[in-house]
């Protein structure tokens, strides 16, 4: 689906019409991934959408119920500690090992990896080297996040979980983590697959993006690729001469407005011609999704007036 | 094998850095402390000899105490570390650690080993020291107390574990064990005779592991004459074993598949938590 062009490689995630459900409720319906050796990708989804339950899948951590997975060669679910071992987890809302001093508990943790990082230096890489005695539950939000995503990366994993990593960040620790990962994407090569519910963060760090909403993927390719795709659409809108507003979306913008013209044979009240950004379309399939219509198939409706008050 | 190995050694080094903190942390070590300050001051208090025996009746509670201590390690400690750190997403960042779990459970038996060794050495000798408590006389004696308290731990331990792998959280978990514990205490024959409690009760009591590791505690610290204050005239020291053997099978039993269930169920559980977080911090889906 990440149409990167290195088909020729195997890559490193690759799911196949993964479904999950819990009882009666479908939470992933047919879901496929490509993920390629360091690649930063993101799947992007709101709250629910099945992220956490994708990632924990493909983490291990849980039993799908049906598709194919295979995360670096092995099926998750027979993965052994060799396979652990070539894989990092930065999880949402661990709050573990409270008591340890930080440089102890990255120093207990490598002892578990055949080739682990240097403790100190991994210190140094996650910004932590003044905290290295300070006791885990001294830190603070950000600090404890890093220390998080140091014990995530202490035995040089391959992959690299990221499950909404800056959720609660403010925008210095988030700028700070950005440059972190990339810089562990970029000269490391580590394939990193995040989750998040924040586009902007999608489109700073990944180089693909997959859109899930609802348990389907929606959209899936570079953040360029989405944009372009995106403003193929565009909306035009007006007042028609009983007063009431009409939009239209269309690939021919300059067509309909010529149209509108020829049969109005004068001026177009309110004439507006928008070009979605990708976070119009994002937006549109997530209150798609919230009011029960399948927001791909193109039965748009304005976001802003059918979402329901938060 | 090399994986072993690790696991082994990684367990260990973890259970001495958890020993280390659970030494400097003040608030956990004075709970210790607490426990065998009341026994000696409950053993002090006592007077008179055990009826019917020239044993003192502060050498019967110091070892019904040495037993309950033992019990509370396993039933109370233990539980309440393991659902905290499974609370916490302890457990979960070594599932996700290649040799993780295996490496918890080593240090766990590390630290309650240590925990349990230390708390009966401490109530016996300062015992001794101030109260002119029992220490076993000769080999026989201390041979017996070694077993029984391998056997006692090894009762409680797995029995502990499999408990602290079905509580829902800490705060639940301390009101659910304490009581049935303290109602243990006082109908196993611990800080009295049991042949005091009606018959009923003793035949219930005798059930639960507690009323075999004080019996034998007692048969290890207390004079051989001491015997005829037992329910049955002697220390029935076969059936120590026994009904100790069985509570350890019937704890492994349960402990097993209770503690796989609560490792693999450890991400389902956070995410309904975190989804019901989601859901009332008003997701951005609304």
């Amino acid at each position: 689906m990440t149409t990167l062009g290195r088909t020729d490689v195997q890559p490193v995630i690759r799911v196949r019409d993964l479904t999950m459900a819990y009882g009666d409720v479908d939470v992933l319906r047919g879901i496929d991934l490509d993920i390629h050796r360091g690649e930063v990708f993101a799947l992007l989804g709101p709250n629910g959408a099945g992220k956490t339950t994708t990632v924990e899948i493909l983490e291990g951590f849980r039993q799908r119920s049906g598709g194919e997975v295979s995360v670096l060669g092995t099926d998750p679910e027979r993965g052994g500690d060799a396979w652990r071992a070539r894989i990092g987890l930065v999880l949402q809302s661990w709050r573990d090992h409270r008591r340890w001093r930080v440089a102890e508990l990255l120093t207990h943790f490598a002892a578990y990896y055949p080739d682990p990082r240097d403790p100190a230096e991994l210190l140094t890489l996650v910004g932590l080297t003044d905290q290295g005695g300070r006791q885990v539950d001294r830190l603070s939000g950000g600090q404890r996040r890093r220390l998080d995503v140091a014990l995530g990366i202490v035995g040089r994993p391959e992959l690299l979980f990221l499950d909404e990593p800056t959720t609660g960040f403010d925008p210095q620790a988030r700028h700070e983590f950005h440059v972190l990962v990339e810089q562990l994407a970029r000269d490391e090569g580590v394939t990193v697959l995040l989750t998040t519910h924040d586009l902007a963060e999608a489109e700073r760090l990944a180089d693909g993006i997959a859109m899930l909403v609802g348990g389907r993927i929606r959209a899936c390719g570079t953040p360029a690729e989405l944009a372009r795709r995106a403003a193929a659409q565009a909306e035009v809108r007006w007042t028609a001469d009983d007063g009431t507003p009409r939009r239209e979306r269309t690939e021919e913008p300059s067509r309909l407005v010529w149209e509108l013209h020829r049969h109005a044979d004068g001026p177009i009240a309110d004439l507006e011609v928008r070009r979605p950004t990708l976070e119009d379309t994002y937006l549109h399939m997530v209150h798609g999704e919230a009011d029960g219509t399948d927001g791909a198939a193109g039965t748009y409706r304005d976001a802003d007036e059918k979402a329901p008050a938060a | 094998m090399t994986n072993r190995t690790n696991s082994w050694r990684a367990g260990l080094q973890r259970g001495g850095i958890e020993l280390r903190h659970l030494l400097r942390n003040g608030k956990e070590m004075s709970g210790h402390l607490t426990n065998v300050v009341v026994a000696l001051l409950v053993a002090a208090y006592v007077g008179d000899d055990v009826p019917g025996t020239r044993t003192p009746m502060t050498h019967l509670v110091l070892a019904g105490f040495a037993a309950y201590l033992l019990f509370q390690v396993g039933l109370i400690n233990l539980p309440q570390i393991l659902v905290t750190e499974r609370e916490e997403g302890t457990l979960l960042r070594l599932r996700a650690t290649p040799g993780g779990i295996p490496a918890y459970l080593v240090a766990k038996c590390l630290l309650v080993v240590v925990l349990a060794v230390g708390t009966l050495a401490l109530l016996l000798g300062a015992g001794a020291l101030l109260a002119d408590g029992p220490l076993p006389h000769g080999p026989g004696d201390w041979l017996t107390l070694l077993w029984v308290t391998a056997l006692g731990l090894l009762a409680v331990v797995p029995l502990g574990a499999a408990i602290g792998a079905v509580l829902p959280n800490p705060r639940e978990a301390l009101a659910l064990i304490m009581l049935p514990t303290m109602g243990l205490l006082l109908t196993s024959g611990t800080v009295f005779p049991i042949t005091a409690l009606p018959v009923p009760v003793q035949q219930v009591a005798a059930v639960f592991p507690l009323k075999w590791m004080a019996q034998g505690l007692r048969s290890a610290l207390l004079p051989d004459s001491a015997r005829t204050a037992e329910a049955a005239g002697s220390w029935e020291l076969p059936m120590v074993a026994l009904v100790l053997t069985a509570w350890t099978v019937l704890g492994f039993l349960l402990a097993v598949p209770l503690l796989r269930r609560a490792a693999r169920r450890e991400s389902g559980s956070r995410l309904t938590a975190r989804h019901r977080k989601a859901a009332q911090s008003g997701a951005p889906v609304a």
